[in-house]
């Protein structure tokens, strides 16, 4: 008998149908990946299932027994357990707070502190699942956060976990030992959905793989009868090329030159400490990194967005150390922000307004302080026409786009300036397929025009496929430089954590050390 | 596809106007029907009471005139609370600036001679802007340099101003006798009456222009509107306020720099409050005193709002609001409630207009309904 | 003459100046670590301070007054939490609206039931709870005189606001409610994703902050002024805000806060006696706590850091 089986689930979103009669069975100690593209419908689902929202029709088996999952604590109740993809984790609260939050042990409404930390360690060693339970959660690394999140779902008695997207901010390393827990939670009787849209996940973690397309089950198979391109296949419901095609590199001038770079992070500690670097025209680099290396920094120090402490930064012999982020944007610096919806939209403007957005002091946009309507509607006009933005016209608002479609609009604005320097910051994330082979094409054109394009990205497959040279950042520094054709994933993710030797390592590990030990 | 594109966004301006107007609308409308009930369960006769408001605010043209004169100021408040919240900023202090724009002018006006009226007026009414401007000022250094949440900042501004006008105008500035207020300003000064601008002939044909006690100062403030709807629209300076009060930190990667942007918008908000404060002052009562404005500050806050923050919606919103003040009077006198349930409908339209949720829920319930009826 | 400022009463006059200023603080304190502003403190304080008039001239009681002030404070909050959390509405606009209706309400209340705008008949003020003798006995009578004078000549609320500070304290770091609340101002998802419903922690708090800015007009009108004047609250709610934000979203930390704006008034009454010798208009005195407040702020903001969720409406998916 399924220890949870969901029959024909049906979600209605105004205008999209998100689930269509989905069935699923997942039996005691399985772990099943839910493969599919974003969009196809795999959160709503797992979102349906713990009580988040409701469906508009099917039914859900827990043990056989029919059940309605209204909240999230009927859910929990039915020993149902979720990691999301975005944390669910209080910052300024300690790891036992939030793993306890509603169910605290205690008498007549007062928290028993005590009984609380011993439970959390019971379970962590049960577990293996080292972490200190007084650590405030904002102090602890990705990793360690997920750690708490699956530790908070075995607090609460879970029996089935679903893990939505949990590898998406993880290194090779960090994905290793996610795979090693989750085995070891099979292995105590817990049953797992794994929810990813990454291929060699779902080929080395499932028993079984169930995959989505546009809110639809579309096949199921197990990891021993099939491939990647079958998958691939299965997913998108075409033939993907897995790999971009791009000519020879053709380094011309030196455009940008990053000499000695030190940048503090908003709480005033060195987030960049002595970075140098060049990236020449028809050149695209790429900076790879775990999350929290001091990338973002970087990035806002070239874009005018942070001040550096020292060092400097030229860009085609003009010194812009110092410039402001409007100055950068004149001085031919685009950025693709990695937060489309932060920092490069805004999404209550029209699609004219974002797309002159940075240029929009500047003829023909404007003049005087005047600005020029019919110059932008044309401009709008076209580079809706060139980027392939699906709408109906520019005046509709930027929030009522798809991801797809807003990233085109940051792409088009920014690639449309004409730019000498283009910094791209996880340009695809959480886009879809279609989407990312069109952002990688831009790219790539860009490239072959001569521009200088420096990429920051933390999808390896991505650095792989478009960069030319490849430069690792650690904590700050950057540790290591190849070409793309000397390196591969392993010795990528080696160097990303630190394996190459940082000044720093040592004291890295010891913290880690004592966060296990206490 | 070129026809969609011509045909698409005529349709769709159609509509948001239609929503943008019509949430407002039925929002006055819900607050006079709670206010009826209000006033229906403290014993008092709501049609008896409305009647009356209406006949003291709309009931000829005296009565329009009063309500004109009482929206002249709010359509300059209302204007200076749209501005700064199109940049996400909540001006709660407006009346502080108009107490300094007031005082600017009071003792302008009386201090400097000798100016024809042509340089003299637009030179006070500048000065007001700059006084108005310069009292937000510090809230906005402190809300870019730090953070400081507007809202108590320029609520402290705003009773800091009230206390230097009350010492003025009992010390330094005090005109002789026994009042506590400032010499009256002389007729270069002042604001005509509209009326006054016509000849006995020109009234007797056109009765429409005896406005009573309206003043220049309208003129003013609809040319104010028209300024800034200008500027929200057609201007660098209105895109950034935009922008940055839609999305600050998208605003900062465009190169937009946010903490400028914030000054010059609270100032610019500052600067109309300040209007306001010089119009009341040259147009009304030619002299500043302790209560010489009646919270139009305040109500600038529902004016704004209920303009949806649009600088021409605020004209019939501050003329709506205008009204309630003018027919107050007759109100309390013919039907016996008190002025203050004025207040009450105030803030019972701002409640409406906020919980814009209200009316959405509404018809989603309706839709809602209708789909598990068809399902 | 700085011997005849610096006086016991002094101190004790800035403990009742604080006392309003801190209950309401408190009570911003747990409704924005909820996630919700609350800017409407000031006319929630002033239906208090009516209703608890009204009560008292009606019965006699100003134990049923107090009481009153609390019932009415929670009232008007329950539109500030309809309006907040179940409507979404922006929180600021909503806490203005209720200012203005405060003062509304409070003004019609007063025109319909006495018949004239302005001040209400006196409703005299409680006592205060103990009643030592003052001593002469040398320099330990002085001592006593001064311990007496400033900590225990107070009225009952004065207590009560100091018990509600330590007690909410506690409760906010000790408390399956204040870990709750903790984490609501923060990741309202993270709490609904743990079976805990967000409403419901919202509406608790938005109540609580209600009845605490009514008590702290029962303050104003029964124990110090003795009756009521249309918009007596006087900014006080919005500096309750910034005491809030001082005391770093604590209740402890409000209560100081509370006590040195409670001074700086305590300091600019007590000015204003010897405002012959000192030769300063007192409107001067009067604007101390309003600049003071802008100063604290302009000093502390960018170190204090509120909850992270606050002012943003929670929606379920």
């Amino acid at each position: 008998m399924p220890v949870l089986e969901l029959r024909e689930i049906t979600k209605i979103f105004p205008g999209v149908v998100a689930n269509d009669r989905v069935s699923l069975e997942l039996e005691r100690g399985e772990i099943v990946a839910l493969l599919g593209e974003n969009g196809a419908g795999k959160s709503t689902l797992m979102n349906v299932v713990y009580g988040l929202m409701s469906s508009d029709g099917g039914q859900i088996l827990v043990n056989g027994e029919m059940v309605k999952i209204k909240s999230p604590r009927q859910a929990i109740d039915l020993g149902i357990g979720m990691v999301h993809q975005h944390f669910m984790l209080v910052e300024p609260l300690t790891v036992t707070e939030n793993i306890i939050l509603g169910r605290e042990p205690g008498r007549l409404g007062v928290i028993d502190f005590a009984t609380a930390r011993q439970k959390v360690q019971e379970i962590s060693a049960r577990y293996g699942l080292k972490v200190d339970p007084d650590a405030k959660i904002m102090d602890l690394s990705v990793g360690m956060q997920q750690r708490v999140e699956i530790l908070k779902a075995l607090y609460q008695g879970a029996s089935v976990l679903i893990l939505d997207e949990p590898t998406a901010v993880l290194t090779p390393q960090e994905v290793k030992e996610l795979f090693r827990v989750v085995r070891s939670l099979v292995d105590e009787g817990l049953s797992v959905v794994f929810i990813t849209h990454k291929l060699e996940e779902v080929m080395s973690v499932s028993d079984r793989i169930v995959v989505m397309r546009d809110g639809k089950v579309v096949g199921e198979t197990k990891p021993s009868e099939t491939d990647d391109v079958g998958l691939a296949r299965m997913m998108v419901g075409r033939d993907v090329v897995l790999s971009v095609e791009k000519g020879p590199s053709t380094c011309g001038a030196q455009v940008l030159e990053v000499t000695d770079l030190e940048v503090r992070d908003d709480r005033g500690l060195e987030a960049v400490r002595g970075v140098s670097f060049t990236v020449c025209g028809g050149e695209v680099v790429a900076l790879a990194g775990v999350s929290g290396n001091g990338q973002s920094e970087l990035v806002e120090a070239i874009v005018g967005l942070r001040r550096p402490s020292s060092g400097s930064l030229q860009l085609k012999g003009l010194d812009i150390t110092h410039a402001s982020a409007r100055a950068s944007i004149e001085a031919g610096v685009s950025h693709i922000p990695e937060d489309r919806h932060r920092r490069g939209l805004v999404l209550e403007f029209d699609l004219a307004e974002n797309l002159i957005l940075g240029d929009h002091r500047l003829p023909p946009f404007a003049s005087h302080g005047i600005m020029h309507p019919s110059a932008i509607a044309g401009v709008a006009e076209r580079r809706i026409e060139d980027y392939d933005v699906r709408t109906p016209s520019w005046h509709v608002l930027a929030s009522n786009l798809s991801g797809g479609n807003q990233q085109k609009v940051v792409v088009a604005r920014e690639i449309g300036r004409n730019p000498e320097l283009l910094v791209a910051a996880q340009p695809t994330r959480g886009l879809d397929v279609g989407s990312i082979e069109f952002v990688h094409k831009q790219i790539l054109a860009e490239r072959e025009n001569g521009k200088a394009v420096l990429l920051v990205s933390l999808e390896l497959e991505e650095v792989l496929s478009l960069a030319d040279r490849i430069l690792v950042i650690f904590e700050g520094r950057i540790v290591q430089e190849f070409t793309v054709d000397e390196v591969d994933e392993e010795t990528l993710g080696y160097y990303m954590t630190g394996g190459g030797g940082s000044k720093l390592d040592g004291e890295a590990e010891h913290v880690e050390m004592t966060e296990g030990d206490s | 596809m070129s026809e969609t594109r011509e045909t698409l966004p005529a349709q769709k301006a159609w509509m948001s106007v239609a929503q943008k107007v019509g949430i407002p609308l039925a929002s006055v409308v819900l607050a006079i029907i709670v206010g009826s009930v209000i006033m229906w369960t403290s014993g008092y006769d709501p049609v008896a009471a409305f009647a009356a408001l209406f006949k003291g605010s709309f009931g000829g043209p005296k009565q329009i005139g009063d309500t004109l004169l009482r929206s002249t100021p709010l359509i300059l408040t209302g204007l200076a609370l749209a501005y700064g919240f199109r940049a996400n900023l909540f001006n709660i202090g407006a009346e502080g600036q108009l107490f300094m724009g007031g005082l600017a002018v009071a003792w302008l006006g009386v201090a400097v001679t000798g100016l024809p009226w042509i340089i003299m007026v637009p030179m006070l009414l500048l000065a007001s802007m700059l006084a108005g401007a310069a009292w937000a000022f510090v809230p906005a250094i402190l809300k870019a340099r730090v953070g400081a949440h507007e809202v108590i900042t320029t609520m402290m501004f705003s009773y800091i101003a009230r206390y230097i006008v009350s010492w003025l105008v009992v010390g330094p500035l005090k005109a002789p006798g026994q009042i506590p207020q400032t010499v009256a300003l002389p007729t270069g000064a002042q604001l005509p009456r509209i009326q006054t601008l016509f000849g006995e002939s020109t009234l007797d044909a056109l009765p429409f222009l005896n406005l009573g006690r309206t003043h220049l100062g309208i003129v003013v403030a609809l040319v104010a509107a028209l300024f800034v709807w200008f500027i929200l629209k057609y201007t660098t300076l209105g895109y950034e306020n935009r922008a940055v009060g839609f999305n600050p930190w998208a605003s900062e990667t465009g190169g937009i720099s946010v903490q400028w942007t914030t000054v010059k918008a609270l100032c610019i908000s500052g600067a109309f409050a300040g209007l306001a404060g010089a119009v009341e002052v040259m147009g009304v009562h030619y002299r500043i005193f302790d209560q010489f404005s009646s919270g139009f500050g305040f109500t600038g806050i529902a004016v704004a709002l209920l303009a949806k923050n649009h600088p021409l919606g605020v004209i019939p919103a501050a003329i709506l609001f205008g009204g309630l003040t003018a027919g107050a009077g007759t109100m309390q006198l013919e039907a016996g409630v008190p002025q203050k349930i004025i207040l009450i409908i105030q803030a019972l339209v701002i409640f409406f207009v906020a919980a814009e949720e209200i009316f959405k829920w509404f018809i989603k319930r309706r839709q809602k309904e209708a789909l598990s009826h068809a399902g | 003459m700085l011997g005849d400022i610096i006086t016991p009463d002094l101190f004790a006059s800035a403990l009742r100046m604080a006392t309003p200023l801190a209950l309401a603080a408190i009570g911003g304190t747990i409704c924005e670590r909820s996630g919700v502003v609350n800017i409407a403190l000031e006319g929630m304080m002033l239906v208090g301070a009516f209703f608890g008039t009204v009560i008292t001239l009606a019965t006699g009681n100003a134990w049923l007054g107090i009481i009153a002030a609390v019932v009415s404070g929670v009232a008007v909050s329950a539109i500030h939490a309809f309006a907040s959390i179940n409507l979404r509405s922006d929180q600021v606009v909503s806490g203005t609206a209720i200012n203005i209706l405060a003062l509304g309400v409070t003004g019609f209340m007063m025109e319909r039931l006495y018949g004239h705008p302005g001040t209400t008949d006196p409703t005299g003020t409680l006592g205060p709870v103990f009643k030592f003798a003052m001593s002469d006995d040398g320099f330990f009578g002085t001592i006593w005189n001064w311990i007496n004078g400033i900590f225990l000549s107070h009225t009952p609320i004065v207590y009560m606001a100091i018990i509600i500070a330590i007690v909410a304290q506690w409760a906010m770091f000790r408390t399956r409610w204040g870990l709750h609340l903790r984490a609501l101002g923060e990741h309202p998802r993270a709490v609904d994703t743990v079976g805990v419903s967000v409403i419901r922690g919202r509406w608790i708090a938005v109540l609580m902050s209600g009845g605490l800015a009514g008590l702290a007009g029962a303050n104003l009108t029964l124990e110090q002024v003795g009756s009521f004047t249309e918009n007596m609250t006087n900014g006080r709610g919005f500096i309750a805000l910034a005491a809030n934000i001082f005391g770093h979203w604590t209740p402890v930390g409000s209560y100081l806060a509370s006590l040195l704006f409670g001074f700086a008034d305590a300091l600019q009454i007590k000015l204003q006696i010897f405002r012959g010798e000192i030769n300063i208009p007192p409107q001067f005195f009067l604007m101390l706590p309003y600049v003071l407040t802008v100063v604290v702020l302009a000093g502390v903001i960018g170190r204090a850091v509120g909850p992270a969720a606050v002012g943003k409406p929670y929606e379920k998916e």
